[in-house]
């Protein structure tokens, strides 16, 4: 075998028809007798609908239907929720269509069928809905207060499940509690990650149509297996009766891991008119009615010795889960549990979270889902513990963090970290941003008050990616496995078709996973077929989140690729007259070994199969290969990303100097994606660090309904990025892939937040809360200690 | 968003297009479309008949005697920014211009458009809170709602909703005159009378008759113009409105005295803000950090405040000390 493909910076091949938008999008998806979908949406953010008459909208030109929740309470069946993290999870059920309640603002509560979408979108507005206004719950702290409004009055509480990991009773560590009590010095913290919106480009959209029995979805989904399987046990549709068809899908960062009430209503207005539906929402929409991500308060607690040494850490979560509980989102705090203590050796841990209603839209998954929560609350927490203690930041995390040669290392959370060198990665991110130069730059500008302060953020982080062992996933009571799958057909011509269970909406699979068949195969990249995303020909997978694809999907497809050589092996022995155990693959051929001479490629080899004149007896004429893979561990990539902000001090403007990012994400197939994924992620993470927030009034309506009042960056307020990789190989899998959709988010947000505070610590500046803008940057000056 | 039925007419003249929306109670012209498609589609303005003047011969621009320059009220945002008259007589109005919106709304944006252009208050947008704007006595939700982008200056009971236009900011600092042709004829209002301050009216923005049609906007010579600036603070580098922007034309005597001064503020007022208070305080005096201070103190000595907002006049103040002092140094 050659490597001529793995770790070249291949352009990617489908991005032509991505940038160009000429290719099958939701949206795009136009069949005969079609119909379009409008929702009338909730203005209120808690209330009981004391009456709604849809019949105006019966009158209005061109509809065909229109129908209130009640007129279909019966057979809407209820949203999903995959993830019940407790066994006595409070998980009400949530309809499509609001029937009695509505319980946050943009719920949807009744649903208009029309021949044009601009007459679906008139006749709503003659629905005619009657609201009386019941309380709104907003605050997490109030919402789990005695006597406290509730979103949902029959369930009794707000507070949905608590949680609890704790080291000494897992019996992987010791005891938080004592080492609190016993501490020299105990940092003690509270941190809000902010409610964020995904804001992928592509609006959701969903298309609808049945045909006899069955049912063709098409969806702007990240998960078409998982909806499949689901739309089939909400519905009690069978599940050979449904076929999922995420096509070309714009975006998703985890707002399209998601059972969405849209996907059923279509399904329940295609299944009641028998006629194909189409629904694609707005942008104004979009930002108030899909799942937003964060909103978690944090009480934090580090215990150390004087000498910088963590001896313990407890942590205690309020996480917000908004109206109803999503298909992961009481999870999602979870999976950070396993991260607080990142990359240090901490004798000690415990984590506490309670998941808690309110009347605001859901919250789940959202790029890192728990990891940049956890390692924002770590990395924020070590640089107090450096400034309680008079130490640098840096020499405090190097006295704690894992060292190379103890990888594999077992965490306090019972995690074996499975490779990594820190120190490695770390000081060459010191190296490239010139971390001594700019310590002695902010001293000089210490010293001589200048309003312009100098920062400087450290972030070292790990992630868990490859999601999941199945059998983690299970005792995490999660509802579904972590195993992906790959197909490898050999057609006639020599060309390759790949079918992936993974479903890409941005990533690149079908350049890195030609890049892999050729390598594995011997072909050219361009003679390699991704299909992906329609469970028709896709028929098992779980999809694409949580930094899997690759790392999971990705050993699925090499495994299927060395079942076709298995295959191909003894039909080429046969056709070079010799015994296979003769024969190496190399080059793209099979040869006799120690002859280079007179080999058969795996193109000849298809065609002898596809003719099937001349094979050994008892060979079956196939080349085709599926491979299923279930990870028997995470993968830990990990890294360092080192942030200079100039904060000026008379007008809170945080400006970035320099970002330097160096990750270990293992083996990379394509350095050019790998680059893309951590610019995009660094952005997304600087993001939360200094620009968004969605924002609730006082009465629950959202204030941040467009992107002009919810601040999504441009490339104009973010600087050139310096990026460089240390290379861990992942040990447990061939490729020694990692993994690295989420690096750049998890990492980057602590890394600004720590440069701007510590730019401003002479102050007696400590904290700010995110996103560090201008104002609260001004307002901490001013005030001192945060 | 909510459609309805509504009648589109395409103008082939001034006279036609000032007859049939004058004509029409519920009409409104339709120039670049940028703000006002918006609005129509967040069901805040509900015409039944829209106008459009994009045919109509005003996308000119053009010298005047005394070395000003009109320009015709159809002139895109975009291409008056970049006029080689506007970026050597007014380069702090072309750098207000490229400094708001986004090229692709710049593009669209007409220059008379902008002028008429509503505020991004979120009550007022959001098509279903009380407004005093949107619907007279209905009260305002800002007053002790999500406030922190809003008015300082020139507020009153009834509304705070922060006037949204850069180049306006230019505009009232070099005091333009807005022409108009309308029912009753042709008609000059002075820029600083063209921007009303809600008062108890704040759903009258302008002094426009219905159907009175801004035609062009008169920009008279300056020459202290030639070195105008103009600097935006926001919470992103593009596609954002301002916190506080500042327009300053200067020019110092060689005794180092102010000698002349244009000075005025977008994102602090309901109107675009000329800084008269500012412009006194300085004129005759040294031009220095001091006294550009004390000079900012007294522009904001009638500020307004939420606590959400207070931070605007300090932030306010010292833009504007930091302005003129790069200015002068």
């Amino acid at each position: 075998m050659t490597i001529t493909e793995v770790g070249s910076a291949r352009r990617r091949k489908e991005d032509a028809r991505l940038i160009t938008g000429r290719t099958t999008w939701t949206e795009n998806v136009t069949l005969p007798g079609m119909l379009h979908l409008a929702i009338l949406r909730s203005p209120m953010a808690h209330a009981r609908i004391t009456s709604i008459d849809v019949s105006p909208a019966l009158e209005t030109k061109g509809v065909v239907a229109a129908f209130s929740g009640r007129d279909v309470a019966d057979v809407q069946g209820a949203l999903p929720c995959a993830w019940p993290v407790t066994a006595d999870m409070v998980h009400p059920d949530r309809p499509p269509i609001a029937v009695d309640e509505v319980k946050f603002m943009g719920e949807a509560v009744a649903v208009v069928a029309a021949r044009s979408r601009a007459a679906a979108l008139d006749a709503i507005a003659a629905i005619e809905v009657d609201y009386e206004p019941l309380p709104a719950v907003l605050d997490m702290e109030a919402a789990i207060a005695d006597g406290a409004d509730l979103v949902h009055a029959d369930k009794g509480t707000n507070k949905g499940y608590t949680w609890v990991f704790d080291s000494a009773e897992a019996g992987t560590g010791g005891d938080a509690a004592a080492a609190l009590d016993g501490a020299e010095v105990v940092i003690k913290r509270r941190y809000v990650q902010q409610r964020l919106i995904p804001a992928f480009m592509e609006p959701r959209s969903v298309v609808v149509d049945p045909t006899g029995d069955a049912y063709s979805i098409w969806s702007a989904t990240q998960i078409p297996h998982i909806l499949r399987f689901l739309i089939s046990v909400v519905t009690g549709t069978p599940e050979h009766k449904v076929r999922v068809i995420a096509p070309d899908v714009g975006g998703g960062f985890g707002g399209k891991l998601q059972v969405t009430p849209e996907e059923l209503i279509a399904f329940v207005a295609a299944k009641r008119l028998g006629r194909p539906v189409k629904y694609t929402e707005s942008r104004s929409e979009s930002l108030v009615s899909a799942h937003h991500g964060r909103d978690v308060i944090q009480d934090l607690e580090l215990a150390a010795r004087r000498d910088g040494t963590v001896t313990g850490l407890r942590v205690k979560l309020l996480a917000n889960m908004g109206a109803y509980m999503g298909l992961v989102g009481p999870g999602v705090p979870i999976l950070g549990a396993f991260m607080y203590n990142a990359i240090y050796k901490f004798p000690a841990y415990r984590f506490e979270c309670s998941g808690i209603f309110t009347n605001t839209t859901i919250t789940d998954a959202y790029r890192g889902a728990g990891r940049p929560e956890a390692t924002y609350a770590i990395e924020r927490l070590m640089d107090e513990l450096a400034a309680e203690l008079g130490l640098d930041p840096m020499d405090v995390r190097r006295r704690n963090w894992i060292k190379a040669e103890e990888f594999p290392f077992t965490t306090v959370c019972g995690l074996q970290y499975d490779s990594g060198d820190y120190d490695k990665a770390t000081d060459r991110a010191m190296e490239l941003l010139g971390y001594d130069e700019l310590r002695a730059e902010q001293q000089r500008r210490r010293e001589a008050q200048d309003p312009v302060q100098l920062g400087i953020g450290i972030s070292t982080y790990t992630e868990m990616c490859g999601l999941a062992p199945s059998r983690v996933l299970g005792s995490l009571r999660y509802g579904a496995g972590g195993w992906e799958t790959a197909s490898v057909r050999m057609l006639p011509t020599g060309k390759v078709e790949v079918v992936t269970g993974t479903s890409p909406h941005g990533q690149g699979h079908e350049t890195a996973w030609s890049q892999i068949v050729a390598d594995q195969l011997g072909v050219a990249f361009d003679d390699v077929e991704v299909l992906h995303g329609d469970t028709r020909t896709s028929y098992k997978g779980l999809d694409t989140y949580g930094s899997r694809s690759l790392a999971v999907g990705g050993i699925a497809l090499y495994n299927a690729c060395q079942k076709v050589l298995d295959k191909a092996k003894p039909i080429a022995a046969h056709m070079l007259e010799c015994d296979p155990a003769d024969l190496e693959f190399t080059g793209g051929q099979f040869r006799v070994r120690g002859n280079p001479d007179g080999g058969k490629s795996m193109a000849d080899c298809a065609l002898a199969v596809f003719a099937a004149h001349d094979l050994p007896d008892g060979i079956e004429p196939t080349l085709d290969a599926d491979a299923v893979y279930d990870p028997v561990n995470f993968s830990f990539p990990h890294g360092t990303h080192l942030c200079a902000t100039e904060v000026d001090t008379e007008t809170g403007r945080v400006t970035i100097r320099k970002y330097v990012a160096v990750d270990d994400i293992g083996k990379v197939i394509n350095p050019l994606i790998v680059e893309g994924q951590v610019h995009g992620g660094i952005a997304q993470g600087v993001a939360q660090a200094l620009f968004e927030e969605a924002v609730y009034d006082a009465d629950g309506n959202l204030m941040t309904g467009t992107l002009v009042d919810y601040t999504l960056p441009t490339a104009a307020d973010l600087p050139s990025f310096v990026t460089d990789r240390t290379e861990s190989p992942a040990p447990d899998h061939p490729l020694g892939t990692k993994g690295v959709g989420e690096a750049g988010t998890i990492a980057s947000t602590p890394a600004v937040v720590n440069a701007i505070v510590d730019a401003l610590r002479p102050m007696g500046v400590n904290d700010i809360a995110m996103p560090c803008t201008p104002e609260r940057v001004w307002r901490a000056v001013q005030g001192g200690a945060a | 968003m909510t459609m309805r039925p509504i009648t589109f007419f395409r103008a082939g003249s001034i006279d036609e297009a000032v007859a049939a929306v004058s004509s029409h109670p519920d009409s409104a012209f339709l120039a670049g479309g940028t703000t006002e498609i918006d609005l129509l589609r967040l069901n805040v303005v509900q015409p039944t008949l829209l106008v459009d003047v994009n045919d109509l011969p005003l996308t000119y621009l053009e010298d005047v005697d005394d070395g000003g320059v009109r320009i015709g009220a159809m002139a895109r945002m975009s291409d008056v920014a970049r006029a080689p008259r506007i970026v050597e007589r007014y380069p702090g109005m072309s750098q207000a211009l490229l400094l708001g919106a986004s090229e692709q709304l710049r593009n669209m944006a007409s220059m008379g458009g902008n002028m008429c252009q509503r505020t991004r208050c979120s009550y007022f947008r959001d098509g279903q809170s009380p407004c005093n704007k949107r619907e007279p006595g209905s009260g305002c939700s800002a007053l002790t709602g999500i406030n922190r982008g809003h008015a300082v200056l020139g507020t009153s009971e009834q509304c705070i909703a922060t006037h949204p236009s850069d180049v306006a900011v230019a505009l009232v600092a070099l005091d333009a005159m807005i022409r108009t042709i309308g029912p009753d004829g042709t008609n000059a209002i002075p820029i600083e009378r063209f921007f009303l301050r809600p008062a108890d009216t704040p759903s009258i923005e302008h002094p426009l008759a219905h159907g009175e049609l801004i035609v062009a906007i008169d920009v008279p010579a300056l020459p202290v113009a030639r070195t105008s600036r103009y600097v935006k603070h926001r919470d992103r580098a593009s596609y954002e409105f301002a916190l506080v922007s500042v327009f300053s034309a200067m020019r110092v005597d060689d005794a180092g005295n102010v000698a002349e001064l244009r000075l005025a503020l977008g994102g602090v007022g309901t109107v675009p803000w000329r800084a008269h208070r500012a412009e006194e305080a300085l004129i005759g005096r040294p031009a220095t950090p001091e006294n550009f201070a004390a000079a900012a103190d007294a522009e904001f000595a009638d500020a307004r405040t939420t606590p959400m907002n207070e931070f605007m006049v300090t932030f306010a103040k010292r833009a504007i000390v930091r302005e003129l002092s790069e200015v002068t140094s």
